[in-house]
């Protein structure tokens, strides 16, 4: 059923989800990036960081100050990373470590499995939401849910925030340069040791702010980032791995596939469509939208 | 040794990977101001030298010292910041970053003061101005040819705020004469102006006879010469060495 409106609405809610996939897509690209690991627990970060705002809004601080809280969840789930990231990661580059992705696949998958299983042990399956009081929104000829719009408006502030600190200043000069040469950035001065600190950080602190943003929309559960990180690894796979720029273009690709989809094929099958332009464009450009091919050095 | 106090030391500095004896008690002693060439054949050493300075290898005996303070164990970035600074073999400048920027990034060497990094991007400009890449300055390093990509990763290394000795490794490789030249009166202004020491490894002979008063040779891990280039090149076991021929 074609209608210019209903194609306008889908391809709206398409953008206001995507952007916000593309947090979390950011957040795994980038300690990519960085780290040069694939952080496969980003999903447990994002469900600390749900449930940090869920305590936060609950008990303390109000659906008002939602804002405040997902400030605090993020900085909270960005300093978990930044303690565990020298104890788990670290021994990837001082430990001798000869294979370094199976060793970061491994820690990061235990860490998945205790994370995930600490969450089920002390908060229980149940399924909670920290609430939202604010007022649904018209976007266009799109009725949208107040906390929906507000988690796409606080995503778009991250992801400018992101952008100027990797863009406008010295630390962002540091983490460009150590992703482009760790070997040329120690040469350069730079402590890649303690950087990698910061960047784990950094990126899952934004999956934890995804989180926290997306905890009234839908539930706080043990697993509730599972949805989250698939669609953040299909947007990397996308956009190209390693590539800020390709995961914003690719999150948004996503969410308009899924929702267009969604609205006119058939929705029992939303999460299947972001996989069809997965495989197309892995059939087209293996490398992603925005991926550079690595050199065989 | 001569008069000037060494500013760059190594004493007994060996390294072995696996059987193979790389490095092999190696005493080197570098003058404050000097420039020094290493040459010696392929295999013989002489990056695994400047990996054992830099802290990019640990060496399994013997020490480096930098104006007396020892460097082994220390990671490569704190060696860097103390002044010791080096070029690679194979170009390590950042691809995807601008020239400027390129610039800019050993300057975070210098913690986080005003000053030395407004005063460091004056100077990023004025050395692409210096090179003819001045255009390019917002282009990404990649663009560059390759003769650029060599002078950019060696100003690079002149914008260490604490450089004190520069430590190049091949850097005339596959160069053309112009670029050579540009490179060659760079290394020259800034020993002049700055009163920096250099060691350069190279195979180039009329490069290291133009820069070098005293050269090394290293042959298979050890150092068989010390002298100018013109002295070393009648000594009758270094041209067998270099040559692959056997004492006769």
């Amino acid at each position: 059923m074609w209608s210019l409106e209903l194609f306008t609405q889908a391809l709206i809610a398409g953008v206001v989800i995507g952007v916000i996939y593309a947090l979390m897509a950011l957040g795994i690209t980038f300690i990519y990036s960085i780290v040069k690991m694939i952080n496969w627990s980003m999903g447990e970060f994002y469900m600390l960081g749900s449930y940090a705002q869920y305590l936060i809004v609950a008990y303390w601080l109000g659906p008002d100050l939602w804002y405040v809280a997902a400030i605090l969840s993020a900085a909270t789930v960005f300093f978990v990373g930044w303690l565990i990231e020298p104890i788990l990661i670290k021994p990837m580059f001082t430990g001798g470590i000869e294979r370094r992705d199976d060793y970061a696949t491994v820690v990061t998958i235990a860490l998945l499995l205790l994370l995930r299983n600490l969450a089920t042990a002390i908060s229980g399956p149940y399924q909670r939401t920290p609430g939202s009081n604010l007022p649904g929104v018209m976007l266009g000829p799109l009725p949208e849910s107040g906390a929906r719009f507000a988690a796409f408006l606080a995503a778009l502030a991250a992801i400018a925030l992101f952008t100027f600190l990797l863009k406008r200043t010295w630390l962002g000069l540091a983490l460009r340069a150590t992703s482009q040469s760790r070997v040329g950035a120690q040469t350069a001065g730079v402590d890649v040791l303690s950087l990698d600190k910061i960047a784990f950080g950094i990126g899952v602190g934004l999956a934890g702010l995804a989180g926290a943003l997306l905890a009234p929309v839908f539930m706080v559960y043990p697993t509730d980032g599972v949805v989250t990180t698939t669609k953040g690894f299909e947007i990397i796979v996308i956009g190209g791995l390693g590539s800020v720029p390709g995961a914003l273009i690719a999150g948004v690709a996503l969410g308009v596939a899924e929702s267009l989809g969604a609205t006119f094929i058939a929705s029992a099958y939303q999460n299947a469509y972001g996989f069809v332009l997965l495989l197309l464009v892995l059939a087209l450009r293996p490398s992603g939208l925005f991926g550079e091919r690595l050199r065989q050095a | 040794m001569n008069g000037a106090a060494p500013i760059l030391e190594t004493r007994g500095l060996s390294k072995r990977f696996g059987g193979f004896l790389a490095n092999d008690a190696i005493d080197l002693s570098i003058s404050a101001g000097e420039i020094r060439g290493i040459i010696g054949p392929n295999g013989a050493g002489k990056s695994t030298l400047i990996n054992l300075m830099t802290g990019v290898l640990q060496p399994n005996s013997g020490d480096v010292l930098l104006a007396g303070e020892s460097l082994v164990g220390r990671k490569p970035h704190e060696i860097a910041r103390k002044g010791l600074v080096r070029s690679f073999q194979v170009s390590r400048i950042f691809g995807n970053l601008s020239l400027l920027d390129n610039l800019r990034a050993p300057l975070l060497a210098a913690v986080s003061t005003r000053d030395v990094r407004a005063e460091g991007v004056a100077k990023a400009h004025r050395l692409l101005e210096r090179l003819g890449l001045a255009r390019l300055a917002d282009a990404p390093a990649k663009t560059l040819s390759g003769g650029q990509r060599v002078l950019l990763q060696a100003a690079a290394g002149f914008m260490m705020p604490s450089l004190s000795c520069y430590l190049l490794d091949e850097p005339f490789a596959g160069v053309n004469p112009v670029i050579k030249d540009q490179l060659i009166e760079l290394i020259e202004e800034e020993s002049r102006a700055r009163g920096l020491t250099f060691v350069i490894v190279s195979h180039e002979m009329a490069v290291m006879r133009r820069l070098c008063r005293k050269v090394t040779v290293l042959i298979q891990g050890r150092i068989v010469a010390e002298g100018s280039l013109d002295e070393i090149a009648s000594r009758a076991d270094v041209i067998a060495a270099y040559l692959g021929r056997s004492f006769a």
